[in-house]
């Protein structure tokens, strides 16, 4: 999908702001992910997606966001991760591309809290990890340097369209 | 903006879009003379119009070096209009002025661009001022006319140079200034030192009339030995316009002394946006104590015209030494009335202040309008009043008859002053036929003011709220909570509604269709240019080149087509003629641009006559640049052809100037899949190639069939549908290799289960249980196998996410999707995918 990369604005890579970046954090299953704010147009309820046939099973269809047709993408599914039943608690965060003109629902199992992270507990991606999911990671975020606890933030362009 | 004075943002897009229509019309002129190889005299005459409008305007815009640069191409212009030069090198003058075309059209680009600064064109202007010159020499060995400092002046005023040599060009190809000697106003006699008095009106709508007037001013102002205009105060005050709205502009001015008044006169009407002009009669005057013969109409139903007319008498009688009015008889005979009415009624009288007479009579209650004849014969009327209905048409045409409404140079004949009065009788009913003839002739011109241009978003605007509006009633009518009930004036009243907004919608298309000759006008310039390049003899065929589309369709098509046509010119038509001879095809290659609708679709082939394309050499390619996705054996040749729409494939080893870079199928496929196209491509290797672009009518609106699949709604658009039915077992057969098909009426035709093509759970896999829809597309047949019919219904076509396209729906036969009425999404199919896909 090079071409459609191209076309994409690339996110502005982790907006180096005085006061750091706005992440919103959110599990799958019992793993945090982030996503930069910049990237975020709205969260809402899951809500069924009619499905479109001959494409890739992760992304589960279409919706209908007033008037928009967006697709959404199951993160489940794309990290190779089981599924699991919706719950009221599951949401799609709504991604935007090319300056708003694509929409892209990213299904996740609950969403936590909007934080302001400092540059300097941004790290770059160790390229040790094996984790499925390491080719969607943009950076690491160190949480608490005194537990070394960390998060991981995604690469939404990686994530919606390679 | 800095390059534009502070309040003239709002004129620069209007400025762009004339000129740029303006250049375009130029380029098409262009290309239809070297076509012919010879300028026929209405192609000058237009191509001096349109660079004296471009001249003007840049003027006005303040845009120096443009409007010289186009005042150089329009002096030239002058010359071989006037003087009729041999030309020995056309291509080299077509050449030069599609150069100039070319000049311009960068120079709109950089007054778009904040950024960039008006470019310095004096290098480009001595070049068409040397080449100007060489035409002048030229024309002097051919026919000695003098003609004196034509070209010579790209810092000099506009205008003299063509008032100058106009005593000297004994036969110009047009009369624009010349009647001036011929026809001096009789009666009025005009004294030289008296000033002209002029009021122009502008094109409705024209906007900022203040600095049209301006521009007017401009291009008198070198002919003038006086200029007086009111109001003053234009090009300062904005307010002024309204001024100029409500009562025209007034310009009273003196020609110069080699400048005949007429030549003025023309010059204004010539001046853009001028709609209409009045030349003032009153104020060069009638001279103290000439006999001034006038006719006066009255307010329609003002009743007692006889009475009126005394009113009128007495008013006037102690201004004049002599008064004498037809019919005479007013105080007595009450049926005089009649005459007044039908022909107006006339006064001859001698004045000292005739002007203050007129001014009396003027001013006297119920005077709808009135006309001055002539000063002589005061028994002439006798003979005039014979005349029948003459008057009356002229009373409704004009408020006053001496207004000239007239734009056109040969129009511009003394009209309000005749020396007869029986001259006038026919002068009145020719001024009438003349009005109309011109409103007849004229459409060309006169279009103008029939047509608006609109802000396409505003369009856009209106089409996304029809849309919705489809959408709700669509909502109201099949709403959930209406089920059962029996609501027989409710069905009326929404029957009414579907039948207003169908006719809403077929209106709010109409006015955004746009026919595709404009875009395939555009490609005779690049296969010139090409031509030319890259030293190909080359047709350029258009078909059908009539058929409209969407405007927003055809703003995404001009770069796909120009690359497809770049494409066949470069790849395609070989580069020796010899080789083309010796396959038996004519020395001269061929392309086609051809445009046709096809059941809801525009479809646009590009047909060239050269090469083809070669499925091997693709296909090595292909492979030595890893794009193939599966062996390269099992490539099918249309599968072959399709590689070169992918990014970065291009046969050509060498990067020309025109293609070789790898970007131009694929744009082409982007662009065209953006607008909800597709392109296809067909070649017979040796015989040349067909690009096919398929492309919606319209962006938005289908009538469809909906079906359910299971879970999944889908929509088939209606004109591809022939019936729908429910299957006899006896019309099912197969095939040895166990394809099912379907027998209608004696033909077979294959069945496809959408749930098995689109791997669906579906509520019925036996046939007998669903229903078969029987489809038609390109003229290939189907029948589709689903769940149930659910209704026809209207729906908005959305088109798919970037990231679904990235998936090829498209290729899937999936057009795009739509919301219905409940809020949930169908899926759109495109039956010619779909039937393409299974054969």
């Amino acid at each position: 999908m090079a071409q459609a990369q191209d076309k994409m604005p690339r996110g502005s890579s982790v907006k180096t702001m005085s006061d750091g970046v706005e992440i919103l954090w959110f599990n799958v299953g019992d793993v945090v992910y982030g996503i930069e704010i910049a990237y975020i147009n709205e969260i809402i309820g899951i809500e069924p997606a009619t499905i479109i046939p001959n494409i890739p099973d992760y992304i589960k269809g279409v919706i209908n966001i007033r008037g928009k047709v967006v697709p959404v993408i199951s993160i489940r599914k794309r990290f190779g991760v089981e599924e699991i039943p919706y719950d009221e608690r599951t949401c799609i965060i709504v991604l935007e591309f090319d300056g708003g003109l694509q929409q892209v629902g990213v299904i996740v199992d609950r969403v936590q809290e909007v934080v302001v992270v400092d540059h300097n507990q941004i790290t770059q991606t160790p390229t040790y990890q094996n984790v499925n999911s390491n080719r969607y990671i943009k950076n690491i975020i160190e949480n608490n340097s005194e537990t070394g606890e960390a998060k991981l933030l995604l690469d939404c362009e990686k994530l919606v369209w390679e | 903006m800095a390059k534009f004075e502070a309040g003239m943002e709002s004129m620069i897009e209007m400025f762009i879009y004339e000129t740029t229509g303006l250049i375009e019309q130029l380029d098409n002129i262009l290309m239809k003379t070297e076509a012919d190889s010879s300028f026929e005299e209405d192609d000058i005459n237009a191509i001096f119009r349109i660079m004296h409008t471009i001249k003007g305007s840049a003027a006005m815009m303040g845009l120096e070096s443009l409007s010289r640069f186009a005042h150089g191409i329009e002096d030239m212009f002058y010359v071989i209009r006037e003087e009729k030069p041999v030309i020995n090198d056309f291509t080299a003058l077509i050449d030069l002025l599609l150069q100039a075309s070319d000049i311009m059209k960068n120079e709109m680009d950089v007054i778009q661009d904040d950024n960039a600064d008006v470019s310095d064109l004096s290098e480009q202007i001595a070049h068409i001022e040397d080449y100007a010159k060489s035409v002048k020499s030229g024309s002097i060995n051919a026919q000695p006319t003098p003609a004196p400092a034509a070209v010579a002046a790209a810092e000099a005023p506009p205008e003299p140079a063509p008032a100058q040599t106009e005593p000297a060009a004994a036969a110009p190809v047009t009369a624009a200034a010349a009647p001036a000697a011929a026809a001096p106003a009789p009666a009025a006699a005009p004294v030289t030192s008296e000033l002209t008095a002029v009021k122009v009106f502008f094109d409705d709508d024209c906007k900022m009339e203040n600095l049209r007037a301006f521009q007017v001013i401009e291009n008198i102002q070198a002919d003038c030995a006086k200029l007086e205009y009111i109001p003053s105060d234009i090009e300062k005050n904005p307010e002024s316009a309204k001024i100029i709205i409500e009562s025209g502009f007034l310009i009273k001015f003196q020609a110069a002394s080699d400048i005949s008044t007429k030549a003025v006169i023309a010059e204004i009407a010539d001046t853009p946006n001028v709609k209409s002009y009045e030349v003032m009669t009153e104020v060069p005057g009638i001279a103290s104590g000439e006999p001034v013969s006038m006719r006066v109409f009255f307010e329609e139903d003002c009743k007692m015209e006889n009475l009126r007319a005394l009113l009128v008498i007495n008013n006037i009688q102690y201004q004049c030494t002599e008064l004498e009015y037809i019919p005479s008889d007013i105080e007595t005979n009450s049926a005089s009335c009649k005459v007044i009415i039908e022909n107006g009624f006339l006064i001859n009288f001698t004045a000292e202040d005739p002007e203050a007479v007129i001014k009396t009579v003027e001013t006297t209650p119920n005077v709808k309008s009135y006309e001055i004849l002539a000063a002589e014969s005061p028994a002439a009327p006798v003979t005039g009043t014979p005349q029948t209905s003459a008057p009356k048409p002229a009373e409704t045409k004009t408020e006053v008859t001496k207004m000239e409404t007239q734009k056109t140079p040969e129009t511009s004949a003394p009209a309000p002053v005749l020396s007869a009065v029986e001259k006038d009788a026919i002068g009145t009913t020719k001024a009438v036929e003349k009005l109309n003839s011109q409103l007849g002739n004229k459409t060309a011109g006169s279009t103008k003011q029939s047509l608006i241009s609109v802000n396409l978003n505003k369009l856009d605007t209106l089409l996304d709220l029809v849309g919705e509006i489809v959408i709700t009633e669509a909502m109201v009518t099949s709403n959930p909570d209406l089920k059962g009930l029996k609501l027989d004036n409710f069905q009326k009243a929404a029957r009414q509604l579907r039948k207003l907004n169908s006719e809403l919608q077929d209106t709010v298309m109409s006015i955004r269709m746009v026919p595709l000759s404009g875009a395939f006008n555009k490609m005779t310039r690049i296969v010139r240019d090409m031509k030319v390049k890259l030293n190909k003899d080359v047709d350029l065929i258009f078909e059908g080149e009539e058929t409209e589309v969407d405007k927003s369709i055809i703003d995404q098509l001009n770069d796909p087509l120009m690359h497809m046509v770049r494409n066949s010119m470069d790849h395609g038509i070989e580069d020796d003629p010899e080789k083309r001879i010796a396959e038996g095809k004519p020395a001269k290659g061929k392309i086609t641009l051809a445009a046709y609708n096809a059941s809801g679709e525009v479809i646009i082939t590009i047909t060239d006559d050269g090469e083809g394309l070669d499925a091997h050499k693709i296909l090595a390619k292909a492979e030595r640049q890893g794009i193939l996705t599966k062996p390269a054996n099992e490539y099918t040749d249309k599968e072959i052809y399709h590689l070169i729409m992918l990014p970065g494939f291009s046969t050509n080893e060498v990067v020309t100037e025109f293609s070789g870079r790898g970007v131009g199928m694929d744009v082409v496929r982007q662009n065209i899949e953006k607008i909800g196209g597709s392109v296809s491509v067909d070649s017979k290797f040796g015989y040349g190639s067909v690009f096919t672009i398929k492309i919606p009518l319209s962006l938005s609106i289908v009538d469809g069939m909906e079906i359910s699949v299971g879970e999944s709604i889908f929509t088939i658009p209606i004109n591809s549908i022939k019936e729908s039915f429910k299957v006899r077992p006896n019309q099912l057969v197969k095939d040895t290799s166990g394809r099912e098909m379907i027998m209608i009426r004696g033909e077979v035709h294959p069945l496809i289960r959408l749930y098995d093509l689109y791997g669906l759970e579906s509520k019925y896999t036996d046939l007998n249980d669903g229903i078969v829809i029987h489809v038609e597309a390109d003229g290939r047949y189907a029948c589709l196998f689903a769940d149930e019919l659910i209704g026809e219904q209207q729906v908005v076509v959305k088109p798919w996410a970037q990231l679904l396209n990235n998936f090829g729906v498209k290729s899937h036969g999936m057009t795009g999707c739509s919301i219905l009425g409940d809020g949930s999404i169908t899926i759109i199919l495109d039956i010619a995918t779909i039937i393409g896909g299974t054969n």
